[in-house]
């Protein structure tokens, strides 16, 4: 991801109000780490695994914590449990921030992603998570304004997935 | 050492303490022992640990108490790890590990009835005061020394099979009401809103 677009990623995070991010490292997006770890109004969490990257953050957002989870969407596979059983069985508000790899706009999309993305969409409907998928930053603010807005309301997960010009 | 000894032992010193709850005996025992609002029942396995260092992190002027068992330690054992770097010193975890699966009806043996040592797992990932308990008298000594220090505790109480959550009764507080329960008292006793968005 261009280092341009992860600027404004991590100001849309902190201008919508997240406050504490639990994450497991990928590639993709990985332009937002540091810029989450040198700004003091973000608590960056790592994890070792994206199943406990639920649990934390919603044991955060049961506290006032604005949690936002970033993983891999191999992630979601992984923390398909925690998120059933604590996230949705307990309704706690988290903002999903998923890097799409193995979509058709990943831009390094190769056989090891390929079939894995092909499950992220029809798993996210399993799930009952409302999802905007961002293909570049036209909308970039808005959608995460608009995602943290609907997971305050919902009192659920939801998800931001990115690919196209994210995942360049 | 039954378990539901040490947890009698523990609830009279509930203050403030919030308290997060593991599945199955953890959970129904608790409860019938504390009502106390800053319960929260997560009682599901493998999960309790990690919504408990969130809880933690979150709220780091409040000592908070995980109650867990042999069985959901050792699904959700990337925890360890987790939770010896990020090391929040108001956190203690009473492991209660009874060497079975021991659900409302089932009695099967875990890894700790074999080879496994979750102490000894827990200082291997870098929790340094990981302990292991296996009398009352024990059990009390270490308790009073974890509320008396602010440090990560990992204590592992290992208790006899028994089935008095199979025998007293059983909570019937819905996660729901339990969130909101748990959510308005630290409204209450933090001074402050949890959850945003328009009611």
């Amino acid at each position: 991801m261009e280092g341009a677009l992860a600027t404004r990623l991590v100001a849309g995070l902190k201008q919508a109000g997240i406050d504490l991010v639990t994450y497991l490292p990928e590639t993709r997006l990985s332009q937002i780490l540091p810029l989450l770890r040198n700004d003091p109004s973000f608590t960056l969490l790592p994890v070792a695994s994206e199943s406990e990257a639920v649990t934390i953050g919603a044991g955060a957002a049961l506290t006032g914590k604005q949690v936002a989870i970033y993983m891999e969407c191999t992630g979601l596979y992984v923390s398909c449990y925690t998120l059933v059983s604590i996230a949705r069985r307990y309704g706690v508000p988290l903002l999903l921030v998923v890097a799409y790899l193995g979509s058709m706009n990943d831009q390094r999309n190769n056989a090891v992603y390929a079939v894995s993305g092909t499950y992220v969409e029809p798993l996210l409907d399993a799930l009952q998570i409302k999802t905007q998928i961002l293909v570049n930053g036209d909308r970039l603010e808005d959608d995460i304004q608009d995602a943290v807005r609907h997971m305050h309301a919902l009192k659920l997960p939801v998800a931001l997935v990115f690919t196209g010009d994210f995942t360049r | 050492m039954i378990r539901y000894d040490c947890l009698k032992l523990l609830a009279p010193r509930i203050t403030d303490e919030l308290v997060v709850t593991s599945l199955s005996g953890q959970k129904i025992e608790w409860a019938n022992l504390s009502q106390h609002h800053g319960n929260l029942l997560v009682g599901t396995m493998g999960t309790a640990l990690g919504v408990g260092m969130g809880v933690a992190i979150g709220l780091p002027n409040r000592r908070v108490i995980v109650i867990e068992s042999d069985g959901s330690v050792l699904l959700s054992l990337f925890n360890l790890p987790t939770l010896a770097n990020l090391n929040p010193q108001n956190l203690i975890v009473l492991v209660f590990d009874n060497q079975v699966y021991s659900g409302t009806r089932i009695s099967e043996p875990t890894a700790t009835a074999g080879k496994t040592d979750l102490a000894m797992m827990a200082r291997g990932a870098g929790i340094e005061q990981a302990t292991t308990v296996r009398d009352l008298d024990g059990f009390q000594k270490e308790l009073d020394d974890a509320v008396a220090k602010n440090q990560l505790r990992f204590i592992v109480c290992k208790v006899e099979e028994s089935v008095t959550h199979r025998e007293i009764l059983r909570t019937d507080l819905d996660p729901i009401e339990n969130k909101y329960q748990f959510v308005r008292y630290l409204e209450r006793t933090e001074g402050r809103a949890i959850f945003r968005g328009r009611g």
